[in-house]
């Protein structure tokens, strides 16, 4: 067991004081903006980025271990006690949670959704820990034309296959990639699309356009919506914060089943959560109705709580190891973390694990740290926590916007960015208006470059033969797999179509 | 179809005169989105046009580019032609991950059926206080846009903690804060803790603008 040596030895590293306290922080910081609606993990690591490069890369990594799980600590909060989920992933932990705090019972809701994000992240983390080496040996086996493919793969998954309309999801893949090739092409030294500005060569900083899509661009839409949109009412958080064992009896099988449903999703790019969430708590709902559960769909049954919110963050722990072995982002949180990999000059990837290992180890060490600290923060202080949704809405999104500006001007001091910024922030909040998703945007300015790289590369090997790039059982396998889940996902959109006329 | 309980009711756009004889430009105020999808490929095709080129690699810097031109002009046309054939009016429904998630996917995954649809009318029914020309607000946008523009403007000439004071104290008047000295105090206190722990703390640079000459 080569993997716990080298995962104590990263505990070793992620256990001295002040990594303790950066862990802490990326906690307290990650549960804060779960439970704010609107902010989300992706959101705060880029945003913390810039702010924190004069931090050695262990630390800033130990801290953002500690905000990507802290997101989906909190994010059902807001679903649970104002019936309006703060983010996509809680959705279908909404539906019972709110009415188990409806019926009294919202801080045995909250304890629920903590244990939940507990269990689903350490099952998938230790699954990393296991795992990763396989995936390193896999990846190596990966030339250029596998490395297109896998990046078409996510483009066309991100976009087609999961979004509400193919055409608009396309066209965020179209706008991600546009900006990617913004600056000195690599290969030649050629410079592309910068209209003679030198500030451009190096390109469009990814935390401009993650921080202009993700932050400013939030805040427009929330100001176009403010003075108009109904204000939800909110739920005290009544009852006792502690589950009997009766309670536990009928969790545990829940929160089990659920992890089982995320943890093949990390590695899936589908998006993030929802899908296994959906799906988890759709078996849930099934099995009640087999057993003729009378909670289900009334007073709220804490099984309907307890399998969406653990798959959610199985879905993240394994994510990341998607992101470290294969270099493949599965969700946009995944491609920020990637983009702060790119940041401190690492590219994750089979050769991470052997250039930087201690990083690596370190940050898998800090997951389970964060974890740790992450439930203990939240079963006590779940109430506490709730009081953020009391703050007013025009200081949080003063503070962001201010926070924003901060960020990006901090990334090269230049006003050119800021003004990059407002224009991607309209951009954002084009996209937000029109239902336009956001992460095929984020995963096209993340892996546009290494798509394009590879697809050059196993051109200039073939001699401009496109034969090359379905040359492989891996890349053969790939595109079909992608044929396929396109073809369901047009039969699905079809039927709903056919079914509405009717 | 609705995937939370609570909806908020949706707001029609269209003053009820407008309602029985619909303009053209009904619905279709996506072509925005079409427009710019239109000049980023424009933007695009020029620039790949007039393009440099550097070394005499195959493929060259000009391959890439030109696949994503077609792609763009390609998703714009059929974007402008689901408009024109199917105008949207904004509605309230929650749309999972802003498009990101098909809800009819979510929708069969979760096996919401359709009493999970009749429990979440009985909260959504109150009508809707008043109704709007149009979706957006556009007076809070403009007042948060012109704050953004403005600060951009004035960073480097008054320095980081008056701009970002006049920005925070913007956007919290656009948001709906009445407190308005209150607020120059809060904006004031936020801009100088970050001034002191990322300037001082972890090395940030700045602008001091005004205030640096006047110390």
């Amino acid at each position: 067991m080569e993997q716990l040596e080298l995962l104590m030895g990263g505990f070793a590293s992620a256990l001295t004081p002040i990594n303790l306290l950066w862990v802490l922080i990326g906690a307290l910081l990650g549960t804060a903006v779960g439970v704010l609606p609107g902010l989300g993990s992706a959101m705060a690591v880029a945003l913390l980025l810039p702010v924190t490069f004069s931090l050695e890369p262990t630390a800033a990594f130990i801290m953002f271990a500690g905000i990507y799980f802290g997101g989906l600590f909190g994010d059902s909060t807001s679903g649970i006690l104002l019936n309006t989920p703060g983010h996509s992933s809680a959705i279908a932990s909404t539906f019972e949670g709110h009415r188990m705090a409806k019926s009294g019972q919202a801080a045995k809701a909250l304890v629920t959704c903590a244990i939940g994000a507990f269990i689903g992240g350490l099952i998938a983390t230790t699954l990393v820990v296991f795992f990763a080496p396989t995936l390193v040996k896999m990846a190596t086996v990966f030339g250029p034309a596998e490395y297109f493919a896998l990046a078409v793969f996510a483009f066309l998954a991100i976009s087609a296959v999961v979004s509400e309309s193919v055409i608009r999801g396309i066209a965020a893949l179209g706008i991600g990639l546009a900006l990617a090739l913004v600056g000195i092409d690599g290969p030649s030294g050629t410079a592309r699309f910068t209209v003679g500005m030198p500030q451009l060569f190096d390109g469009i900083s990814v935390i401009v356009i993650t921080v202009g899509l993700l932050a400013l661009g939030e805040v427009f839409h929330i100001a176009s919506r403010i003075h108009r949109d109904p204000v939800a009412t909110r739920i005290e958080t009544k009852g006792r914060a502690r589950l009997n064992l009766s309670d536990f009896k009928k969790a545990l099988p829940a929160w089990l089943r659920g992890t089982a449903f995320g943890a093949p999703f990390g590695l899936i790019p589908a998006g993030g959560a929802e899908v296994p969430t959906f799906l988890a708590y759709g078996t849930e709902k099934q099995l009640a109705k087999r057993r003729d559960d009378p909670e289900f769909g009334t007073t709220g049954s804490i099984r309907g709580l307890a399998a969406p919110e653990a798959a959610a963050n199985a879905t993240a722990g394994t994510a990341m190891g998607a992101l470290l072995a294969l270099g493949l982002p599965t969700s946009a949180t995944a491609a920020i973390m990637l983009a702060a990999f790119q940041q401190y000059g690492m590219q994750p990837g089979p050769l991470l694990f052997e250039r930087s290992g201690n990083l690596v180890w370190a940050l898998l060490a800090s997951l389970f740290i964060g974890l740790v600290i992450l439930v203990m923060i939240n079963i006590p202080f779940a109430s506490v926590w709730a009081k953020l949704l009391s703050i007013p809405k025009h200081y949080l999104y003063a503070g962001i916007t201010v926070f924003s500006m901060l960020g990006v001007y901090a990334v090269s001091s230049a006003v050119l960015d800021l003004w990059l910024l407002i224009a991607i922030g309209l951009i954002g909040f084009l996209m937000r208006r029109y239902n336009i998703p956001l992460a095929p945007v984020l995963i096209a300015v993340i892996l546009g470059p290494m798509a394009e790289t590879e697809l050059r590369r196993a051109l200039a090997v073939s001699e401009g033969d496109l034969g090359i790039l379905v040359d492989s059982p891996i890349t053969v396998t790939l595109y079909l797999v992608l044929a396929a889940a396109l073809a369901l996902s047009a039969v699905q959109h079809l039927r709903h179509r056919a079914s509405r006329k009717v | 179809m609705s995937l939370t309980q609570n909806q908020p009711e949706a707001v029609p756009v269209v003053k009820p005169q407008e309602k029985a004889r619909p303009r053209f430009g009904t619905g279709r105020s996506e072509f925005v989105v079409v427009a710019v999808l239109y000049a980023v490929a424009i933007f695009l095709t020029i620039g790949t046009a007039t393009m440099h080129v550097q070394g005499k690699s195959s493929p060259g810097p000009q391959f890439f580019p030109i696949i994503v031109c077609i792609v763009l002009y390609l998703v714009a046309t059929l974007l402008a032609i689901q408009i024109l054939r199917s105008p949207k009016v904004p509605d309230n429904a929650i749309h999972p991950g802003r498009g990101q998630f098909s809800p009819d996917m979510l929708h069969d995954l979760g096996h919401l059926g359709k009493e999970g649809d009749e429990v979440c009318d009985d909260e959504a029914a109150q009508a809707p206080a008043k109704t709007w020309k149009t979706y957006s607000d556009w007076r809070t946008v403009g007042m948060l846009f012109a704050g953004v523009v403005a600060f951009v403007a004035l960073l480097e000439p008054l320095g980081w903690i008056i701009s970002a004071t006049m920005l925070f104290w913007t956007v919290a008047y656009a948001l709906g804060s009445r407190r308005r000295f209150f607020d120059i105090g809060v904006g004031l206190l936020f801009s100088s803790i970050i001034q002191l722990a990322f300037g001082a703390g972890l090395g940030l640079s700045l602008p001091s603008g005004l205030i640096g000459g006047i110390l």
